[in-house]
């Protein structure tokens, strides 16, 4: 019987500077750049290319041996000089790296030498954020970054009777647009960030800019003080974030909801948005729901009692767990690399009687799903070997999809998103059954 | 003055041919913030190394560094599966503050009695090299206690570039080889730099063994630690990727009195060649003959369809941008075959003597560059008006967002390269791209109106999407 060793095997987490990037690249003319070795950046451009099928530009300082004795300012300060040159961003995301980290670089003082010696960097905005591979997941370096951005940049004017909207967990860029759409729809005016749906998912046939168009304004993330509240989507579980500053320094009212996937939670963020306005969601929304539950009904026996893994990302996880309980089906395994007790807790209450995981690698969630019988698994593409192993069919969602296309263009969330992976879950477990016998599925 | 003038500091790393002094600056640390392609030393020593399918491969350091190289390579196997895992110390704050030997220690206990490895490579990573974790004695005691090689991968990823990594990772090998006794049946070589990607080996492996040869071991693709461990007993090294392994064909010659020979296995002319070079260095007539047969069966079962690629493609102009000058030389070659014009290539981590190798076979004209970026990449596919782009991963979306086609020749490729019928593959794979029809839609649509109804008052209408009427 195999369980958790010392050793990760097949880790079902990536490190922090990568959650920055996501965080980084969804603002308007934001170049990224690690403090740290060469490696990091080419590594994490690498991945996300695989996933997003999008050239991914992460500038690195290049820490070699000298940086690593001596100290990484030098290197530090030339590699803010070139990427301003180079790129000519507004803003400069940078994310430490446990080389810097370790080394003991002081950033935030380093970039402020750098801002008063530097004229190219008049106008250009340096965020830094510590970010180590070794203190937590991608999924903290994603929080830490946004949280940093609002920090440094968000500054107390006038209000502007708007709504800040914080993405506060990686999605697509599919699901970045459509909470941009719902928003219009409904006609908000609301401030979204980060928003990578441009940015990671751009239409082919401009020019190539040096620094991918779209992504927040940098005036909105400053004006994100004076908004009239903050909604978090995808926050139900993590700790203290950008909403959670902005309430405390600005008094913006704060509101942590989760990832709208499933009827339930879908219906929190309606209910949220309402609230807000005081104007009722758009009556194609009301259609939607109608669809997306008329797809329950109809897919209701082919789903009930299906025994399923889901892993990943926390906040996507419980979303889909939720929504499969909606359906009747049963999720055994509910499954996240982060070590997140948070998300165990609301797991367990959403999925009665499951297998709760945190901190999980791959080798023991296949131990899980051995013994448990599993139908279905729904979760990124890492997983595919259990799934290949075990013969169980495996539906691919999130970060990191590889081997598969469509990782931008995936809609999970809203009514319609969960309508879309309710028929992607219903083929997956057609296709991996007697096709000619369930000819017509029920 | 460069021909691309993004960054000063880079001028003497990009030359044109016949206007610029040559060789190239090369082999020294990127400049800081110009997003260099290049990795690091462990990505060097990983790569290297992981394609050996019955070894444990343990990264020692925190998380990140296992989940970006897990399954990395395209390497495949005709066995055991090991290497594809992903397995880690996954350090975190305390192990860095407290020192990470022990943990070590004890992940080796673990995963030797859960998974019986012939042997294990242990990488450092970065933080190893900084917080003075010693690898060594940690894998020499784990090794005496648990009686397999267990071989530490000195790989700090700060310690250099990628070429540091394969000298790590080639120390490492060399701690292998010679560990096992063996008496080859017949004449025997090893084949070092060839990676397996995409089954390349099964493309080749049998041409050398239809002469008669012995392939004792390769290095590092499809290989066990036991075929590694006798590969002191060959008595020809044939090293293809020179970059990675020439290192170790040295040290190798050095040692057990094994003469090496470069070879490549991709494109017709440079396959051939290296069935002949091994045929010559064994001098048996009777092998000669053989190897001849091959190359004229096998040439002939190919030609009809590379010739018929080679209609559609000749003329047009291949940018190569590779990891190692190696396989950049034998595209080269691998283009004229196909009637093409190289006009740019370049490469992360060549040496002075692979840049003045390049400069020779290339002609005037053609751009030479080290160490690129995303942004002197996409100056440079302008200027020179490249309609392909061979090179990897990151490379490849930077090519279809500027239309230009493009061809994976890295590590993550799926379709086999090597041999007369990789060679047809790669005809085949350049002709698609270059001659699809998606190159020819239009990006933009002509519309017949000029205004556009504005649905939302925060959505800015950008001025590129408004057309021009048409007056039709």
């Amino acid at each position: 019987m195999i369980s958790k060793s010392l050793a990760t095997v097949n880790p079902c987490s990536m490190c922090m500077p990568m959650g920055s990037v996501l965080v980084f690249r969804g603002i308007e003319d934001c170049m990224p750049l690690f403090h740290g070795p060469q490696g990091c950046s080419t590594y994490m451009r690498l991945y996300l290319a695989h996933h997003f099928r999008e050239p991914v530009d992460i500038a690195s300082t290049a820490l070699s041996e000298k940086g690593a004795v001596y100290g990484g300012a030098e290197n530090l300060k030339q590699g803010l000089k070139n990427v301003i040159k180079g790129y000519h961003p507004k803003v400069i995301g940078i994310a430490t790296t446990c080389l810097a980290e370790t080394i003991g670089d002081d950033v935030p003082q380093i970039v402020r030498e750098f801002q008063m010696q530097e004229p190219s960097a008049r106008g250009v905005s340096i965020i830094s954020v510590s970010t180590p591979s070794y203190a937590a997941s991608h999924e903290v370096g994603y929080r830490v970054a946004l949280k940093g951005l609002v920090q440094n940049m968000a500054r107390k004017t006038k209000p502007n009777g708007r709504i800040n909207i914080l993405v506060g967990t990686i999605v697509s860029p599919a699901d970045v647009r459509f909470l941009r759409q719902l928003l219009d729809d409904w006609g908000l005016r609301y401030i979204l960030m980060p928003d990578i749906s441009e940015t990671l998912d751009a239409p082919l046939g401009r020019d190539l800019s040096a620094i991918p168009r779209g992504g927040t304004p940098v005036d909105d993330i400053r004006d994100s003080a004076n908004s009239t509240a903050t909604l978090t989507i995808g926050g139900s579980v993590q700790e203290p974030g950008a909403g959670d500053y902005l309430e405390r320094e600005f008094g913006v009212k704060h509101i942590a909801l989760p990832l709208p996937i499933s009827l339930d939670f879908t219906d929190s963020l309606a209910a949220s948005l309402e609230e807000h306005s005081g104007l009722a969601m758009p009556e194609i929304y009301e259609q939607e729901r109608g669809r997306l539950l008329d797809t329950m009904v109809d897919a209701h026996k082919l789903m009930a009692d299906v025994k399923t893994a889901v892993y990943g990302d926390t906040e996507m996880v419980l979303g889909i767990t939720r929504f499969m309980s909606e359906i009747g089906m049963r999720p055994q395994i509910v499954a996240t690399g982060a070590v997140n007790p948070a998300f165990a807790e609301s797991a367990a209450k959403i999925a009665p009687g499951c297998k709760v995981m945190i901190g999980a690698d791959f080798t023991q969630i296949a131990e899980e799903v051995s013994s448990r019988d599993i139908e279905m698994m729904v979760g990124p593409f890492t997983g595919r070997g259990i799934a290949k192993r075990e013969k169980v069919p495996l539906l691919r969602v999130g970060l990191p999809n590889h081997d598969r296309y469509g990782a931008s263009h995936q809609l999970l969330l809203g009514y319609e998103g969960s309508m879309h992976l309710l028929d992607c879950m219903a083929n997956v477990l057609l296709d991996s059954k007697d096709i000619e016998r369930l000819e017509r599925a029920q | 003055m460069s021909i691309v003038n993004i960054f000063e500091e880079r001028e003497g790393h990009i030359a044109k041919k016949g206007e610029q002094s040559m060789p190239l600056a090369c082999n020294n640390d990127s400049l800081a913030g110009a997003v260099s392609q290049r990795a690091c030393v462990y990505s060097g020593a990983r790569v290297v190394l992981n394609p050996i399918t019955d070894a444990l491969h343990l990264v020692h350091g925190p998380i990140g560094c296992a989940s970006y190289t897990w399954d990395i390579r395209g390497s495949t196997s005709t066995g055991p599966d090991l290497y594809r895992n992903s397995f880690s110390t996954d350090m975190k704050e305390l192990d860095v503050v407290f020192g990470g030997e022990k943990k070590l220690a004890a992940c080796l206990q673990e995963l030797a009695a859960r998974y019986h490895p012939p042997a294990i490579f242990v990488y450092s990573t970065c933080i190893v090299g900084i917080i003075g974790d010693d690898l060594k004695s940690v894998c020499s005691k784990a090794s005496d206690e648990l009686g397999i090689p267990i071989l530490p991968v000195a790989s700090e990823g700060f310690r250099g570039n990628k070429n540091e990594g394969y000298k790590a990772a080639c120390n490492a090998l060399a701690g292998l080889i010679g560990s096992s006794e063996y008496v080859p049946k017949g004449p025997s070589i090893n084949i070092l730099g060839e990676y397996n990607v995409a089954d390349d080996l099964s493309y080749v492996k049998p041409f050398f063994e239809e002469m008669g040869l012995e392939v004792i071991a390769t290095l590092t693709g499809d290989a066990r630690v036991a075929e590694i461990q006798r590969a002191h007993t060959a008595q020809l090294n044939l090293v293809q990727c020179s970059g990675s392994m020439t290192y170790l064909a040295k040290k190798m010659e050095e040692k057990f009195g094994i003469p090496y020979r470069r070879v490549s296995f991709f494109g017709l002319s440079d396959m051939s060649n290296a069935l002949r070079t091994a045929a010559e260095f064994f001098g048996y007539p009777q092998m000669r003959e053989l190897a001849e047969e091959i190359i004229l069966r096998e040439s002939k079962r190919v030609m009809p369809a590379i010739q018929a690629c080679r209609a559609r493609v000749a003329g047009r102009k291949a940018a190569i941008y590779m990891g190692g000058a190696a396989k950049a030389v034998s595209l080269v070659q691998a283009f004229r075959e196909l009637g093409m014009e190289v006009v740019i290539i370049g490469t992360q981590t060549g040496s002075r003597d692979d840049y003045k190798n390049i400069a020779c076979i290339v002609k005037d004209g053609t751009v030479i560059i080290d160490d690129a970026n995303p942004l002197e990449l996409k100056e440079l596919l302008i200027r020179q008006k490249a309609d392909l782009l061979v090179a990897g991963v990151k490379e490849r979306f930077l090519a279809y967002k500027m239309k230009i086609a493009f061809c994976d020749f890295n590590h993550d490729r799926t379709v086999n390269f090597e041999g007369y019928e990789g060679m047809k593959n790669f005809a085949s794979e350049v002709c698609i791209t270059i001659n699809s029809p998606v190159w020819q839609l239009p990006v933009k649509r002509t519309s017949c109106v000029g205004n556009r109804i504005q649905l939302n008052c925060l959505t800015a209408v950008n001025s590129d999407d408004i057309q021009e009427p048409c007056h039709s």
